[in-house]
């Protein structure tokens, strides 16, 4: 290798690593980390005291006690392959949860709870978690639910007679205990614990949607509590920036996790605002969700519009075809295995057309049913 | 209920109130640093702010060696490089390569693609090259601190740096574009 080549790959492998941004240091999660080893150092030290002890007494123990009785293990059914732990029929559309990887081939595993394959939530680390979802365009008046369990309890009660066993699920190197099942939108909710478990209510908290027609919730966009061991933001990123005609800059951002995928859209002015919002979390396979908002506030039209959504792993590039003709082509920026799109359409220009095309430059997919304002979903 | 939060707030502080500024200078100041290495070894930004984590929560333990140490920031480096060893381990079936992309790169508007494409080429390299290689071009290590920071001989690193360079030869961030 030559000294240009030298210089070469380290410009750039700073070009790349620069171009990391980490968050804030986490202060409470290293210390906290740092009193898990000294607890462990402390549990290995009286451990290895503790062993020799147990050594030098095997021999008598053997003669005075009676074979140990080992506590029956909890029947618990496995999730195949396919991670599906929950499924059924409502109102005569078939419908399944599963765990499913949702990032792209080559990158760290990402489970999440998908609902028909799409809709995605991110999975807890821990037990505690439950949300519900609604697909009032498929499915109206009713809602989906899991919750994430303790190992020893065996499931829940749903409304005193439905008595849904908890599955494990093995995914992406973890285990989980999930419970998952429909309900009625028209009517009361109530979980209680199979089993209790130390520290739990007997009923469980479950985020409830109202009724048909009246929900709040976003469609697709599952409804999560918040433990303490949930993490508010898998991921964050800076998805695109740029400058608009006339000096104002822009800047598009994401926040990944069990909220949706949270964009927010920030024109650096001096009257600029922020523009947040959060959408379904889209699959590798699923529909992906579109976002557009305003640039900062104003009226409707007046200003620059921005765009961002989720695309499939297969995308190379995105093609945005403006109302005048012209194009944007945004590239795809990878966040957490997962890749991203985003772009803005100056005022007076609107975006016609986006089409997705593949690293050939193929084109995979096409719509001109792109939002205004808000999101809308599309099958590539 | 007795939790995990409840157990580690009974733990007192390890390193004393006086030190926890000090060491809280010391974490901010580098954790930046040893997210970009640990993102340079993995190429998993998830597995690179852990590997951080874990590498400043070692130092917050054994924080009154770290301090007075000659080079704290070496220590640092030989816990990530541990912690990104252990991983390999553990994740070596699971880790897959991305494929680079087909088209040229050339322009600004590339340059993610043009870090993807050296982030795949790094991946496809065994663990030890793409270590000095990362600890050679982003740090920018002696030899003998490279081999300081794996355990091993100077030569040792010198025979896996040429190798890396030879595989790396071939791709195109480093057959195009200018190095002004």
């Amino acid at each position: 290798m030559t000294a240009t080549e030298e210089r070469q790959l380290r410009r750039a492998l700073h070009g790349t690593l620069q171009s990391v941004s980490p968050p804030p240091v986490p202060f409470e999660a290293i210390t906290r980390r740092g009193k898990v080893i000294r607890l462990r150092r402390a549990g290995a030290a009286a451990g290895a005291l503790a062993l020799a002890g147990i050594v030098a007494l095997t021999s008598l123990a053997l003669r005075a006690s009676q074979p140990p009785t080992v506590p029956p293990a909890a029947p618990a059914m496995t999730a195949g392959p396919d991670g599906v732990f929950a499924s059924g029929t409502a109102d005569g559309h078939p419908w399944r949860l599963a765990v499913q990887n949702i990032a792209g081939p080559g990158y760290r595993c990402l489970p999440a709870i998908v609902l028909n394959g799409t809709d995605a939530d991110p999975v807890y680390p821990a037990p505690g978690n439950a949300a519900s979802v609604a697909l009032d365009q498929a499915v109206r008046g009713v809602a989906f639910a899991f919750i994430q369990l303790p190992a020893s309890v065996g499931g829940v009660i749903v409304n005193g007679d439905q008595h849904v066993p908890a599955v494990i699920v093995n995914a992406c190197g973890y285990r989980y205990h999930l419970v998952g099942f429909s309900y009625s939108l028209a009517g009361p909710l109530r979980v209680t614990l199979a089993k209790p478990y130390p520290g739990w209510p007997s009923d469980v908290f479950v985020p409830t949607l109202t009724t048909p027609g009246g929900s709040t919730q976003a469609e697709g966009l599952w409804l999560n509590t918040y433990t303490y061991t949930a993490p508010g933001v898998t991921a964050s990123a800076t998805l695109a920036s740029g400058t608009l005609p006339g000096g104002p800059g822009w800047i598009i951002k994401l926040q990944f996790g069990p909220g949706g995928d949270c964009y927010e859209f920030a024109q650096n002015s001096p009257a600029g605002a922020q523009m947040g919002y959060c959408g379904p979390v889209s699959t590798p396979a699923g529909p992906e969700t579109i976002m557009a908002l305003p640039l900062g506030f104003g009226e409707p039209g007046a200003g620059a519009i921005g765009y961002a959504f989720q695309v499939s792993p297969g995308t190379a590039r995105v093609k945005a075809v403006l109302d005048n003709g012209s194009s944007v082509l945004p590239t795809p920026r990878i966040v957490d295995g997962r890749k991203y799109v985003a772009f803005v359409v100056p005022s007076p220009r609107s975006l016609h057309r986006l089409i997705w095309l593949d690293a050939a430059g193929r084109v995979m997919a096409s719509t001109t049913a792109v939002p205004r304002y808000g999101y809308t979903q599309f099958q590539p | 209920m007795t939790n995990r939060r409840d157990e580690l707030a009974a733990v007192p502080d390890v390193i004393g109130t006086d030190s926890d500024e000090d060491f809280s200078a010391f974490a901010t100041s580098r954790w930046p640093g040893l997210v970009r290495l640990a993102f340079g070894l993995t190429g998993d930004r998830w597995l690179a702010e852990d590997m951080a984590q874990t590498a400043l929560a070692r130092a917050y333990v054994a924080w009154r060696r770290v301090s007075r140490a000659d080079d704290p920031d070496a220590y640092l480096r030989r816990i990530l490089v541990n912690a990104s060893h252990r991983r390999f381990r553990r994740r070596r079936v699971a880790e897959q390569p991305g494929d680079p992309p087909d088209t040229p790169i050339d322009g600004p508007a590339d340059l993610v693609n043009e870090r993807t494409a050296l982030l795949a080429a790094l991946r496809q390299l065994p663990p030890r090259q793409r270590e000095v290689i990362v600890l050679r071009y982003w740090v920018d290590l002696t030899d003998a601190q490279i081999a300081d920071t794996l355990g091993c001989s100077p030569g040792t690193v010198r025979s896996q740096l040429s190798r890396a360079l030879a595989k790396l030869r071939d791709n195109p961030v480093l057959a195009e574009g200018d190095d002004a």
